[in-house]
């Protein structure tokens, strides 16, 4: 089965798309699927640490993006938007790989399908 | 004379966060005895369909059934 | 006068708010992404003072010494009483 490529653009909670982006990486993963997710721009937010959903209506979606860790997906931070957003490998969790411009290109090029947030 | 909040909400109710903050700020704006309108405009209708299943996040429906019961004026 | 904004920095809206709200010199508050406008040097050059909806910036995992230290933090009863004290209120950006 070949490989789905999910790219999250967007910062989190603001609007859906980091929501859908976790949500069909883990369905991805969950169908026995191979999934890369790849944060780059404002979606590089979405691995900042500490997030605090208490008494917001939301779901934590830092948590969210541990889970997909957790269930197999592998996901990627593009180093330069860390750099925009003035984060580096230490803002992150472990796990997540910092890669440049491109090595996204070659994941995107090996994956079958890509679905862009 | 009370002081009027009109908030316009114009996104659906789970594809942005501007549901939410109308909800947090018309439900402090209530608990604080102000007048609060609520305009939907475009597809800020959807938030007052009935029959919305929301899990996970705030469910539109319930919420704003919750602060029409508080008060709160909502126009289409 | 009191501008209200929501969109992130990485949005042409969030920067038009922030401009309109400088041009204005008018005071702001940043919810929902906005709050990362308050990260340090993202707000140079405006002079007014500078609120934060504090449970969008904790949903977002900004820590305190990530911002810059003129801006105050305020919960939605802040908010509404800012709303309530100004002449006018626009947004939201």
């Amino acid at each position: 089965m070949g490989k789905i490529a999910i790219v999250l653009r967007r910062s989190p909670y603001g609007d859906i798309n980091a929501a859908e982006a976790v949500r069909h990486a883990l369905g991805g993963v969950a169908d026995e699927l191979s999934v890369d997710l790849i944060l780059v721009d404002a979606g590089v937010l979405l691995a900042k640490q500490g997030q605090d959903d208490t008494e917001t209506g939301f779901t934590n979606l830092g948590d969210t993006l541990m889970d997909c860790l957790e269930m197999g997906v592998d996901v990627y931070a593009d180093k330069h938007s860390l750099r925009e957003e003035n984060m580096d490998t230490a803002d992150i969790p472990e796990g997540i790989k910092v890669v440049t411009g491109s090595e996204i290109a070659d994941i995107i090029k090996n994956a079958k399908t890509t679905m862009i947030y | 004379m009370s002081k009027t909040f009109t908030l316009l909400l114009g996104t659906s109710p789970y594809s942005y966060e501007n549901t939410l903050t109308t909800v947090k700020i018309a439900e402090s704006a209530l608990n604080k005895g102000y007048t609060v309108n609520v305009i939907a405009s475009g597809d800020g209708v959807y938030c007052f369909l009935k029959g919305q299943k929301a899990k996970g996040i705030t469910n539109a429906e319930e919420k704003f059934t919750e602060l029409i019961e508080k008060g709160l004026r909502v126009y289409l | 006068m009191f501008v209200i904004v929501k969109s992130g920095p990485d949005t042409q809206d969030g920067k038009r708010g922030i401009k309109l709200a400088r041009d204005m010199s008018a005071d702001i508050c940043l919810i929902q992404n906005a709050v990362y406008f308050a990260r340090k040097e993202s707000l140079e050059g405006f002079c007014g003072k500078v609120y934060i909806l504090d449970k969008d910036a904790g949903l977002r995992g900004l820590k305190d010494d990530e911002l810059e230290k003129r801006i105050k933090k305020i919960d939605y009863d802040g908010l509404v009483e800012m709303m309530a004290g100004e002449d006018k209120v626009v947004g939201m950006y």
